[in-house]
């Protein structure tokens, strides 16, 4: 079944690469093509989800593996939805290259199903985790929203672009999105926390490192409020998150292990 | 000193105070906190690591400075919200007030006006009738959104340091079928423990007992990771376990016996001198061709050949021996037959407040409403003339402004 999980992520890297085609050559017919492959890719990956859910009778969420293929599932749920109300191109070229590298960083992480341990049996598990699959994807189209903001304004367009002014406001947008989540996934970890190890917060590294990463959105949100930091700076500002994003992801799990230890478990 | 108040209240102090906490928090993030000197020694070198320890980042966060830091967050948290809470409270009329003053910004024809305002009530927006036409208004709650945020950031920093400081957490063991009395009376029996469940599942689980001082409440649960026991103000937790050596003790002069368990060494003698020392349990062993066996120390947890290693005693001799499980030993009148390992749990047990954990839970859930009022009920007044409409927020609503573009041009059916 692994095969599913594998053609997704060729399905998803061909997506981004046609839809880059088009953008760039400003082709209808390729970026529309993109999407359809985009769902494909969408369909493989969840039957894959599905699939695996099934065999080890849980939501397949529980490890370094299958936090990150949520993750990229997550990227394309809210990229599509985001690119259904708002039809902006610039979601789906952030969404798509984003699903592919975060399925890609899965691909190289263990992928044996096992039991879920101990710890990991509550009822919080769905809630904290799967918020934080959302939260991070919102945080990954922010920043792919950055990306495009910074690449557009080099292409000599004008910050007064009605099409600039959409992508900034789309990125805010999935940063409000991604913080109203991160909130959730910090509360309802420290419920969690206190029903496992009876302290709600011991400054564990993964927790300070959400914490960290949640006051750096909180001043993204602050500063949004000045007017002249809106476009540039907030674009500059959302891929510096999301680099603390990735850092609390995976590079807390590798350089700083502490009770979460067990996420890098295969 | 007017100033130093509008600078203490301000935005821009309260993004210093926020850069500044996440700043101490990556270094104490990056440096293993409460670990023993020596630690530090050997990872920094000895001037480093003194360094470091003077600044107090071996536990950084309870520092007096990252503690001064929450508080000055709080005062400016709190100064920030009391000055523009009237300001919130008339920000509704103010932007009726707006939405009326405002010039008609989109221009429509009669029919497409009638499509917007029934987009509009469709759309959760409520009629109000002005001196200039109508205006429809949405999500006035929304006004209340960054306040309450504001609020339940000092509320959970509050209560959540209040449960932090006040942690009175005491970690014990219990042997199965033993019982530990607490300080106010309340006694916990450990009915048992058992670390597979059935089917072979790691389950780390404890049927626990509790009894009230009084004798009037009881009750009786499984606890487990994650499943805890509430019991009047305790909460009982597993936190850990162990495995201990079993050895029955018999005596046939007393024609006495008695159960003992091993935790650790011991020297089990009934005069001082003859008897059998336990030096440790061994969860396994391998024997070669020849029948030596070789003692396995793994660290797995489980015990599926148990073997006791001891020395016995007796007349001045020692002999090591290793005793399996059903084994007797005789020393003179004493017999001394080794059982099967017990496993055992250490429990944590907690008092609790409700009070401070109710207040810490409720803040939680202010928050994320608070939260999902700033982003996702932006208020929003839409004037509507004769001859057109304009959109007025204090928030951007591209949304809106591109929905009633919309509504506007459909085509009445
Ligand atoms: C961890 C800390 C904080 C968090 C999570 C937070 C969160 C927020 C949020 C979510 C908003 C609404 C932003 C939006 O709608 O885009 C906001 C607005 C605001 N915040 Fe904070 N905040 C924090 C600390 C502070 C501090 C320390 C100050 C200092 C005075 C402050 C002052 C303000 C002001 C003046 C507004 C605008 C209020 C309004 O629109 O009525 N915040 N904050």
């Amino acid at each position: 079944m692994s095969i599913l999980f594998f053609a997704s992520l060729i399905v998803y890297f061909a997506a981004a690469m046609v839809q880059f085609s088009g953008v760039s050559m400003k082709k209808a017919g390729l970026t529309r093509a993109a999407r359809l492959l985009f769902m494909v890719g969408f369909a493989l990956h969840s039957g894959y989800s599905i699939w695996r859910g099934i065999v080890a009778g849980r939501v397949p969420l529980a490890n370094q593996f299958e936090f990150a293929s949520g993750f990229a599932w997550a990227i394309v749920v809210l990229g599509f939805g985001l690119y259904r109300k708002g039809k902006a191109e610039w979601t789906m070229t952030a969404a798509m290259p984003a699903s592919f590298l975060v399925l890609s960083y899965a691909a190289f992480q263990p992928m044996a199903i096992k039991d879920l341990m101990p710890a990991l049996r509550s009822t919080w598990f769905v809630l904290h985790i799967g918020s934080a699959a959302f939260s991070y994807a919102a945080f990954a189209i922010s920043a792919g929203l950055g990306v495009g903001y910074l690449l557009m304004l080099r292409k000599g367009k004008d910050d007064s672009d009605s099409r600039l002014k959409q992508l900034d406001y789309l990125g805010y947008r999935m940063v409000c999105l991604g913080f109203l989540l991160l909130t959730v996934v910090i509360f309802s970890g420290a419920i969690w926390a206190e029903q496992a190890w009876s302290s709600w917060w011991s400054w564990d590294p993964k927790e300070t490192w959400a914490l960290i990463t949640w006051i750096f959105y909180a001043i993204y949100l602050h500063q949004r409020m000045r007017r002249k930091w809106q476009g540039k700076r907030m674009a500059w500002l959302s891929i510096v998150a999301f680099i603390l994003v990735i850092f609390t992801f995976a590079g807390v799990n590798l350089l700083l292990p502490g009770l979460h230890s067990y996420a890098t478990q295969g | 000193m007017r100033r130093s108040l509008r600078f203490f209240r301000s935005m821009r102090f309260g993004m210093i105070l926020l850069v500044l906490v996440m700043a101490l928090s990556v270094v104490g993030s990056l440096i293993p906190q409460k670990e023993q000197a020596m630690t530090y020694v050997r990872a920094y070198g000895a001037e480093k690591a003194t360094l470091l320890m003077a600044l107090g980042w071996n536990d950084l966060f309870h520092t007096w400075y990252f503690l001064a830091l929450e508080g000055l967050l709080c005062i400016n948290l709190l100064l920030c919200s009391i000055l523009r809470f009237p300001r919130t409270v008339h920000a509704g009329e103010q932007l009726m007030k707006t939405a009326e003053d405002s010039s008609t910004e989109t221009p429509c024809d009669s029919a497409q006006l009638q499509r917007m305002k029934e987009f509009l009530i469709s759309h959760g927006f409520r009629k109000r009738n002005a001196a200039t036409g109508e205006v429809y208004t949405r999500h006035f709650l929304g006004f209340y959104g960054s306040f309450l945020t504001h609020l339940s950031i000092l509320w959970v920093l509050l209560f959540g340091s209040l449960v932090l400081m006040t942690p009175q957490t005491e970690d014990l063991t219990v042997m199965p079928g033993e019982s530990l009395v607490l300080s106010d009376g309340t006694r916990i029996l450990c009915e048992s423990f058992h670390i597979e469940d059935g089917q072979g599942k790691l389950d780390y689980a404890s049927t626990l007992h509790a009894i009230s001082a009084d004798g009037k409440q009881e009750k009786i649960q499984e606890i487990r990771v994650n499943e805890p026991m509430r019991f009047g103000n305790y909460k009982v937790y597993q936190q850990t376990y162990g495995t201990a050596g079993r050895v029955r003790i018999v005596n046939h002069a007393t024609e006495t016996e008695d159960t003992l368990f091993l935790t650790e060494s011991c020297f089990l003698s009934i005069d001082g001198q003859n008897g059998v020392y336990f030096e440790a349990l061994y969860p396994g062993f391998v024997q070669d061709d020849d029948g030596n066996y070789t003692l396995v120390t793994n660290t797995s947890g489980s015990y599926p050949d148990p073997v006791y290693r001891i020395q016995t005693i007796a007349e001045g001799m020692s002999t090591s021996v290793l005793a399996f499980p059903e084994e007797t030993l005789s020393l003179g009148e004493i017999d001394f037959t080794f059982l099967l390992p017990a496993e055992y749990p250490g429990l944590r047990i907690k008092h609790v407040s409700s009070v401070l954990y109710g207040a810490l839970y409720f803040g939680f859930g202010l928050m994320i409403a608070a939260l999902y009022l700033c982003f996702f009920m932006v208020p929003a007044a839409v004037s509507v003339r004769e001859d057109g409409y304009s959109v007025v927020s204090p928030k951007e609503v591209q949304e809106i402004r591109e929905a009633l573009t919309i509504a506007g041009k459909e085509e009445e059916p």
